[in-house]
């Protein structure tokens, strides 16, 4: 099984965010990136397919320097090889764009499966992995809590409002992983060791022969509005604190 | 709820452009690393620290082991991070690689272990008990030894502990009294009982291996007679682990810390609970002392962690909480103002900011002398060793007692919130106080600081500290933002160094008592300056990164450094001038105090 895993590094959500002097990005100075987390549950899947039916996995990245960072904690996990797509403005581009380029890089891999995570916690656009399942023709199964591979089938499950709808697709296929599919491992010391040595390939987008196509542009960002203050119900009984709550809940908030 | 424990940015601070941890990959023992290894791992830290062990923190709390049928239960999520830290090599970290290691500088390693035991005390506990019992095995065990309890070790399956105290030997070891009979058949036969063996027993682990101190049958009294075993609780034995005629004898119930069991241990009830020689007959206690100074350090590092816990609670409460308006602002009509903006919670807060952060960077200077000493280049080595030697009683107790002190103001900070356990602090607190006790208390640290390590090889210790300490000062001298700092530790020094020759005047004429009388007031005066010269260095990292043009959060970092700082210098280092006028008096009050003076 050749297996490719695509891999955004986003802030953490630790980080504090402040809209950068554009107002159309982020500023990034002090923040503190990791692997995507929804990534992570393409990363774990892809090494249990491999230990289970033998093949190898590669991670695939694209973004300014830094993204080595994420692709190499995926490498410390355990993956085989990476490649990384080097280009300073790919953050924040076009969807559409990130896709074009990291189509360019896993066609030639070849792979019968490509993981992403159902979505980046950073831009929350989920649309990278239908662009590529699009831009190299294979099946997508989207936003997948189970997964089973087999005879050059793949079968995968999405929870929809409590029911499940089971999807099948024949190989090579595009996999985008949902909170739920594994419990992630975390790098061990040694993965971390083997993590340097490991095949790490850096590649421009000339070198793909890759376009920038952007057809969107951020606007603004705007940052949340500022939390209104909270409200202390007022009342002497029990029975005039929830009908006033009620109320509340009625007339101000409007959730009832 | 409070969900920061310790700063990432303060760690890599200290390791980075304090200590230059960046140095250790030029050794040939840690060249496969660079400082992008040593950040995976710490980020690998902080995770498992984040995820696995900081939800738990008041599980163990709540639900502290019990003991059924013989039996004592842990929560299951022991087992599951035991698990996790072999897999993940966390327990061997700093091991040889042809030991199952990695060579990893005991710097990074315990700048990692200070994240999980912030995270959880407790849980962490359990992991450093089975360090410390694998290396002496490594160390000083045979090779029959080691094939047999390491692997199982290395992969957290297996508990080690250190089985020293006993009812009537706590503080005063050379009363072991644990029985060893040889046999012809290569083991010996051990009875007696122990008490208070930190994760003596559980069901987290298979077995428990405990690394004990006993006194073969005829062996001399005192110190001199006592030698060190493996004695499992289950020993391999045809392929299978039978039991090892050692039995839990009961459970204490503790004031904090309470995730790990202490327990006590019978042995041989039934004459057949086999121990292993590791080591030379009668040769126990050195053993034993070679991990003690590594399990010191880990209790200052413990207890620095715990006041970062509590001071991150604190400081996130001070900046929510509404609480009274600024003095000159008496209209009741005006909204009141974050606790944070009074002064004498900002007060507390940079106290424990001081304690927290200068204990954490004295405790990476001492495993800075560790790795020195056992990996750096010839030449500094033996220096290296007497630093760490002399600096491990003040590196084990500052933090510990100040740690106290720390977590105290945090339960101030929150008021009466900070006195219910709706909040994390009072737990913080219990848990803090068990580090001034075990591993030697402070009491004894202070006897082991003057009676011996500043003494040994006539002062040479202390006249390297003495060097190191000078160096900085002369640097910060240059520096204009320092220069009031250093000129108050140059004072300190010579505070000192008074109560030093004072105090040595009185051993050379024979008054022990007199001599040792306040050697826990030593012992503080030592502390202050170690931490004020840990400060010191702090400062001129922060300074020097300040001339640079940081980004406006570093700036915040850098100045917060450099206040914390002056924190120090005028409010805790002051209290150098009492303890020296103390330790510069020979009246010897408390020796002349009588039990009786105490009968009503
Ligand atoms: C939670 C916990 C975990 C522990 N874990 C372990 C463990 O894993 N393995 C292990 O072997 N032990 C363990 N211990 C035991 C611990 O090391 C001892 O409690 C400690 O060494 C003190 O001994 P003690 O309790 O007998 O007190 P004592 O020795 O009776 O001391 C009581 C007080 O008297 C002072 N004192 C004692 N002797 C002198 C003296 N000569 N001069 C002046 N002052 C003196 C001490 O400083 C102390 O303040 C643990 C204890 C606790 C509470
Ligand atoms: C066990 C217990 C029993 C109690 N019993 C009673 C009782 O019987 N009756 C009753 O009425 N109350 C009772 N209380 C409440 C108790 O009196 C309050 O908790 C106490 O007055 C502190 O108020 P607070 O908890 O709101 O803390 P806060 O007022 O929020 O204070 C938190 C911290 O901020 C500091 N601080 C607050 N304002 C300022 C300021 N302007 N400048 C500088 N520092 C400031 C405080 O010194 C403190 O360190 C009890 C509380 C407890 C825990």
């Amino acid at each position: 099984m050749n297996i490719v895993v695509c891999i955004k590094q986003v802030p953490d959500t630790e980080s504090v965010i402040k809209i950068a002097g554009d107002g159309k990005s982020i500023d990034t100075g002090d923040i503190k990136w990791v692997m995507n987390p929804y990534d992570e549950f393409g990363v774990e899947e892809a090494l249990r397919i491999v230990k289970d039916q033998g093949g190898e996995v590669t991670v695939v990245g694209a973004g300014p320097a830094r993204v080595v960072e994420a692709l190499r904690t995926a490498l410390a996990m355990g993956a085989d090889k990476a490649v990384h797509i080097q280009d300073d403005d790919l953050y924040g581009a076009d969807p559409i764009a990130v896709a074009k380029m990291l189509a360019k890089a896993i066609e030639p891999l070849s792979p019968d499966v490509v993981f992403f995570g159902q979505r980046a916690v950073d831009d929350d656009s989920g649309v990278v992995s239908s662009a590529v399942a699009e831009y190299l023709g294979m099946p997508q199964l989207s936003v997948i809590t189970k997964l089973e591979i087999a005879d050059g089938k793949v079968k995968g499950t999405r929870p929809i409002e409590g029911q499940t709808v089971v999807l099948e697709a024949s190989l090579p296929a595009v996999i985008s992983a949902q909170k739920g599919l594994n419990e992630p491992r975390y790098a061990s010391l040694p993965g971390i060791m083997k993590a340097k040595k490991k095949p790490l390939e850096t590649k421009t987008p000339a070198d793909l022969g890759a376009e920038r196509s952007d057809f969107i542009e951020i606007a603004t960002l705007n940052p949340p509005p500022d939390r209104a203050p909270g409200k202390t119900v007022e009342g002497e009984t029990a029975q005039e604190l929830a009908a006033n709550l009620a109320k509340l809940l009625k007339e101000e908030a409007k959730v009832i | 709820m409070a969900t920061k424990f310790v700063s990432q940015r303060n760690i890599r601070f200290l390791l980075y452009e304090v200590m230059q941890a960046q140095r250790l990959a030029d050794w040939p023992r840690f060249s496969e690393y660079d400082q992008e290894s040593f950040d995976m791992m710490l980020d690998t830290a902080h995770r498992l620290s984040s995820e696995v062990l900081f939800p738990a923190l008041r599980e163990l709390d709540l639900e502290p082991p019990r003991f059924e049928d013989g039996k004592v239960l842990v929560r299951p999520m022991v087992r599951q991070f035991l698990s996790q830290a072999g897999e993940g090599g966390w327990v061997g970290a700093t091991f040889a690689y042809e030991q199952g290691g990695l060579q990893l500088p005991v710097m990074i390693n315990t700048a990692c272990n200070f994240m999980f035991c912030a995270a959880n005390y407790s849980a962490t506990a359990y992991l450093g008990l089975i360090t410390g019992a694998t290396r002496l095995i490594l160390t000083f065990g045979s090779e029959e030894l080691q094939e047999t309890y390491v692997p199982a070790m290395l992969e957290g399956r297996w508990q080690g502990t250190m089985a020293l105290t006993e009812p009537q030997a706590g503080s005063s070891l050379a009363d072991v009294a644990v029985s060893a009979e040889p046999t012809d058949e290569g083991h010996y036969l051990i009875s007696g009982q122990k008490i208070f063996i930190s994760a003596g027993d559980h069901d987290g682990a298979d077995n428990v291996v405990h690394l004990m101190l006993a006194r073969i049958k005829g062996a001399p009294a005192g110190v001199k007679g006592i030698s060190l075993f493996v004695v499992p609780k289950l020993r391999p034995e045809g392929g299978e682990l039978v039991s090892n005629d050692l039995a839990t004898a009961g459970l204490f119930h503790k004031m904090g810390y309470r995730g790990c069991p202490i327990v006590q241990l019978s042995m041989g009830e039934n004459n057949d609970c086999r121990g292993w020689l590791v080591g030379e007959p009668h040769r126990g206690l050195a053993c034993m002392f070679q991990m003690m100074n590594e399990a010191r350090i880990s209790v200052g590092k413990a207890a620095c962690a715990v006041a970062s816990t509590a001071y991150y609670a604190s400081l996130q409460y001070s900046q929510e909480r509404l609480q009274g308006r600024p003095l000159g602002a008496k209209d009741p009509a005006q909204p009141q103002v974050p606790l944070i903006r009074h002064a004498d919670i900002k007060r507390m807060l940079l106290m424990q900011r001081a304690v927290v952060e200068g204990s954490l960077s004295l405790i990476l200077q001492a495993a800075w002398y560790a790795d020195l000493h056992s990996h750096g280049p010839e030449e500094g080595r033996e220096e290296a060793f007497l630093l760490l030697d002399l600096l491990t009683p003040v590196v084990k107790s500052y933090p510990s007692e100040m740690g106290v002190i720390a977590t105290s103001a945090a339960v101030q900070i929150l008021g009466g919130y900070g006195y219910t356990d709706e909040f994390p602090v009072e737990q913080l607190y219990r848990d803090m106080r068990i580090h001034p006790i075990h591993e030697g208390t402070t009491g004894i640290q202070g006897m082991d600081l003057l009676g011996r390590k500043a003494k040994m090889h006539q002062g040479r210790a202390l006249k390297l500290f003495v060097q190191e300490v000078g160096r900085d000062i002369a640097a910060a001298e240059g520096v204009e933002a320092l220069a009031p700092q250093a000129q108050r530790l140059t004072v300190a020094m010579g505070l000192l160094r008074q109560a030093t020759e004072a105090k040595m005047a009185l051993a050379a004429e024979g008054e022990l008592e007199n001599f040792l009388s306040d050697a826990t007031l030593y012992l503080e005066l030592f502390g202050l300056v170690a931490i004020a010269w840990q400060w010191l260095k702090q400062g001129l990292a922060a300074a020097s990164a300040l001339e640079g043009e940081p980004s406006q959060a570093e700036q915040d970092f850098y100045n917060g450094k450099l206040a914390t700082m002056r924190y120090f210098f005028a409010y805790e280092l002051p209290k150098a001038h009492g303890l020296a006028q103390r330790l510069g008096e020979d009246d010897g009050l408390t020796v002349a105090v009588q039990a009786e003076h105490f009968a009503d």
